[in-house]
């Protein structure tokens, strides 16, 4: 992509090939992500199948919050591998994230909500992560803007950290397509049916065939999985945010407050980003925001910094969350549909997750060693009532 | 009081004269102006730093669309110059400079970099040089700083919810025409306009101006519109319902009583249109202008805008800026800009010359720009209205028919935003949009009042 | 000596930024502005997307039927948090 230097590749003109190893429906942070994986082991007989533009879903329109900090085990030590890929991304793929890890701190505003932070404090340091509690007067000396007298406690892992997600799509397509993968843009996927051992998948853009299938539609995945008779579980909840005027950098860490889901953090631009939870009963894909959730959000944010009066908001939007019943994704083949691979329901950490998911995912599909998250997050763990649920979800 | 190179006119009334603390220094301005006018017309030039590459700017449009002149004023971030009145005393500063906006080493960014950088790709390797790329360009990011005082609850403004039969958004020749229409129809017509004055483009035309602008006003007031000026119309929230229970759909107003939440049986937008630059190198130098803002200057506030304008653009508005800037005294050199076209404008912290396709090096001091200005169709669009992108009406213009019915129910449309069309038109269509929007009440078969 | 006309005042991203974009496939409004940035600054593109949109037609063989504007987002202004904070009271 740098400019004169040759090696400039367009996506995917044309129609998809007709055969294939493995189609990806998906072109999001994780459907790039496997492709690019999958290609660096040299399986780049691989076509990516996205509706839109890039960044069209999730992965554009996400904070760009990345943290070790979760309530389950499983979530902790996968972050803490994805936040080690973060950190070399730039140099592995060539293309800047501007990922910053300035922490994440999150306040607790009721006091019952103090035993739930230490516990889950304790895991996550059990695990290696430096996650420590602190006082509101230790969270006002890291962001003296808040108003430390609506805090009961806090804590804080200074790993943690924000990045800027659309440059991941661009860095992950480039690097598949120069190898050899297709990424094919606004096209769409209108049927799958078993084709002998594999697929056939019918597109906008003409027919293909392929071994393999993995679906990393996000939202979209039980919509995908529907066309070969799988039911998924999860659900899109439109997650609304909105970015202000950029203003010179002063906000070190993301903050999350636990009783309300807000957060914001600061961009590598200075645009403060936000979201909060906001009560929601529009059904569907919904990608528009609302003025309730300008006035919640707005109403949180001056209680708790009351230096944020002024600033001034820019433009607010939506995006999707794929919510799964117990707050961790489903992976792995599902029942009877051998060679279909399932990479969806991450809630609101799809992206943060994106980097190890999709190299455990190519490791796994090139032959090798299958990760064990594979099992514990197959599809059929609710039906089997093996559920453990992740609690510390934010906006 | 007035500085030498004071360039307001003598022969034009100007408000008490009073000063702007600018950067520590008094500078004098008159009452009813915007700080970016009191600032040119007392001599000041460079407000503001651009956020990648620290070129200098100063104002562009003078009507709060484009993102040219924001300064820090009275402790208060990325506040647009254009929109905020003066008041004695008020403090203003320019943001993103260092060490001062007027001298800004990292405008050697612009200097290192003549085609530009490609921020995605830049540095990436070897970590350690892409950790110092990543702190040095956070450091550098952002426009103003945090703002100073913060605001107290007590002094945050009620939200507050009006119903109306007529909403026309927008207080221009169009809008103005509609709404005087619709309240002589017998409808509750409401008006609103994000400008401190009303008037929209007739306060930028020589040959309309204060005069037509208030007379307008007055016909539409006399009619019985209510008006509300110094108010945005921020978005149409399709979801929302102004008040629990209610239908959804409502739009919301940034007053300066605070928020505002509009209902209405008939939405009119009549929004008009945004200037715009031509494209050519070092487009963005203070002093290159869209011919607009040069109207206003000259006409609204009755300052001269230069002594050696280029007048750019060889329509019915150029034409007439022109002669107006002739008879201010300037000494006006036109560009038709189809046979002769600027290809770069010359000078640092303002323009001093331009470089055409037939001449190298025409000397100026300013650079009015007449392109076809934008339609302003972001509201409509988020109503629902369809809109084409047509370069001749001068962008996404929206879909309307003859009497300015939109395919969104209950939206109408008129003026500018559905294609330029200049003054004389946008009178015509709004009053014949207003005419429609009466008659569909009557359509409808249901009695004033009710929402359909 | 700069080289730059200036597409997108608010981002600072200039005419060769976007044919550059353009060039990599990137053929509409809305992947010209993830891609540079233009029209996410302060004016939310009231100055730029139609440069933009001449562009993509050109890119487009002239077919201005193709060319869509970009989500055009709430709010149309930037405005203070501080008007959304109070509670509505009868």
């Amino acid at each position: 992509m740098k400019r004169g230097s040759g090696e400039d590749i367009q996506p995917t003109q044309g129609p998809p090939k007709a055969k294939c190893e493995i189609a990806i429906i998906g072109g999001g942070v994780m459907g790039l992500g496997i492709a690019y994986q999958l290609a660096k082991r040299g399986i780049k007989d691989v076509v990516v199948l996205e509706r839109g533009y890039l960044a069209q879903g999730a992965s554009g329109r996400n904070g760009g919050g990345v943290r070790m900090q979760w309530s389950t085990e499983q979530n902790v030590r996968l972050m803490q591998q994805s936040i080690e890929l973060c950190k070399s991304f730039a140099q592995e793929i060539g293309v800047n994230v501007w990922f910053r890890q300035g922490g994440y701190l999150f306040l607790a505003k009721l006091e019952r909500e103090r035993a739930i932070m230490e516990r889950n404090v304790e895991l996550q340091n059990r695990c290696g992560v430096p996650t420590r509690m602190m006082t509101p007067e230790e969270a006002g000396a890291l962001v003296p803007e808040l108003d430390i007298k609506k805090i009961v406690c806090a804590c804080y892992n200074p790993k943690d950290g924000v990045l800027f997600p659309w440059p991941f799509l661009w860095g992950y397509a480039h690097q598949a397509l120069k190898r050899g993968v297709e990424v094919h843009l606004f096209t769409n996927v209108d049927a799958i049916t078993r084709d002998g051992g594999g697929f056939k998948l019918t597109t906008s853009k003409g027919e293909v065939r392929a071994k393999r299938v993995i679906n990393a539609a996000g939202a979209w995945s039980p919509e995908v999985a529907r066309m070969l008779g799988v039911e998924l579980p999860n659900k899109p909840h439109r997650h609304e945010i909105l970015s202000t005027e950029p203003l010179k950098p002063f906000l070190t860490p993301m903050v999350s407050v636990l009783s309300s889901g807000l957060y914001f953090s600061q961009s590598m631009r200075g645009e403060i980003v936000t979201g909060i939870t906001v009560e929601d009963h529009a059904q569907g894909i919904q990608m528009g925001s609302r003025l309730k959730f300008l006035t919640t959000l707005a109403r949180e944010m001056v209680s708790l910094v009351p230096r944020f009066a002024d600033l001034k908001v820019l433009r607010q939007w939506a995006g999707p969350y794929d919510v799964s019943p117990d707050g961790h994704p489903i992976l792995g083949e599902p029942p009877g549909v051998p060679g279909f691979y399932l990479a969806c329901g991450f809630v609101g950490h799809g992206f943060m997750m994106a980097p190890i998911i999709a190299q455990l995912y190519a490791e796994w599909l090139a032959g090798g060693h299958k990760h064990e998250v594979f099992d514990r997050c197959r599809l059929q763990r609710f039906a089997e009532g093996k559920i453990e649920k992740e609690s510390m979800i934010l906006g | 009081m007035a500085r030498a190179d004071d360039k307001r006119i003598n022969e034009v009334p100007h408000g008490d004269r009073l000063n702007l603390s600018f950067e520590g220094d008094d500078v004098p301005a008159c009452a009813g102006e915007s700080v970016a006018v009191a600032l040119f017309a007392s001599g000041e030039r460079v407000l503001s730093r651009s956020i990648k590459y620290h070129r200098p700017r100063g104002f562009f449009c003078l009507a709060g669309h484009c993102g040219a002149c924001l300064m820090r004023i009275d402790g208060k971030p990325n506040v647009r110059a254009c929109k905020t009145p003066v008041k004695e005393g008020m403090r203003v500063e320019r943001q993103n400079a260092f060490p001062t906006g007027a001298f800004d080493v990292l405008g050697a960014a612009d200097f290192f970099f003549p085609k530009g950088m490609d921020h995605h790709t830049m540095m990436t390797s070897p970590r350690a040089l892409n950790a110092v790329l990543n702190k040095v360009v956070r450091q550098l990011g952002g426009l103003g700083k945090l703002p100073d005082v913060p605001a107290s609850p007590a002094e945050l403004p009620r939200p507050r919810h009006k119903h109306v039969d007529v909403v026309v958004v927008g207080g221009g020749p169009a809008g103005l025409g509609c709404a005087t229409e619709t309240a002589r129809g017998g409808k509750k017509t409401l008006l609103v306009d994000e400008q401190d004055r009303v008037g929209g483009s007739l306060l930028a035309h020589p040959q309309h101006g204060v005069r037509a602008a208030n007379e307008a006003l007055a016909a539409a007031l006399k009619a019985g519109v209510e008006v509300l000026s110094s108010s945005t119309v921020l978005a149409w929230y399709p979801e929302d319902a102004a008040v629990d229970g209610g239908e959804p759909g409502l739009l919301a107003v940034h007053t300066p009583e605070g928020l505002l939440k509009v209902t209405a049986s008939r939405y009119v937008y009549a929004t008009g249109s945004y200037d715009q630059n031509a494209v050519f190198v070092d487009n963005d130098r203070p002093g290159v202008l869209p011919a607009r803002a040069v109207g206003r200057l000259l006409v609204r506030f009755g300052v001269k805008p230069a002594e050696r304008p280029v007048v750019v653009g060889d329509g019915p508005y150029a034409r007439a800026l022109a002669d107006a800037l002739a008879r201010a005294g300037a000494e006006v050199t036109r560009i038709d800009g189809r046979d002769e076209q600027i290809v770069a404008a010359h000078g640092h912290g303002w323009v001093r010359s331009v470089e055409t396709t037939r001449r190298k090096k025409l000397k100026c001091d300013l650079v009015a720009v007449a392109a076809l200005p934008a339609p302003a169709s972001e509201l409509p669009r988020q109503h629902g209205v369809a809109v084409a992108f047509n370069d001749g009406k001068g962008g996404f213009h929206c879909r309307v028919d003859d009497d300015g019915r939109a395919n969104a129910p209950h939206v109408f449309a008129c003026g500018d935003v559905t294609g330029f069309g200049g003054i004389d038109d946008a009178v015509s269509a709004g009053a014949r949009c207003g005419r429609a929007v009466v008659a569909s009440f009557s359509a409808n078969g249901m009695g004033a009042g009710a929402r359909a | 000596m700069s080289n730059k006309a200036i597409i997108c005042r608010c981002e600072d991203v200039t005419l060769s930024d976007v044919q550059h974009t353009i060039s990599l496939g990137y053929k509409s409004i809305e992947e010209v502005k993830r891609y540079t940035g233009l029209g996410t600054g302060p004016c939310e593109g009231k100055e730029c997307m139609v440069h933009c949109a001449r562009m993509v037609a050109l890119a487009n063989g002239g077919d201005e039927s193709v060319v869509l504007p970009f989500t055009s987002r709430p709010p149309v202004q930037p405005v203070p948090l501080a008007i959304f904070a109070r509670g509505e009271e009868e």
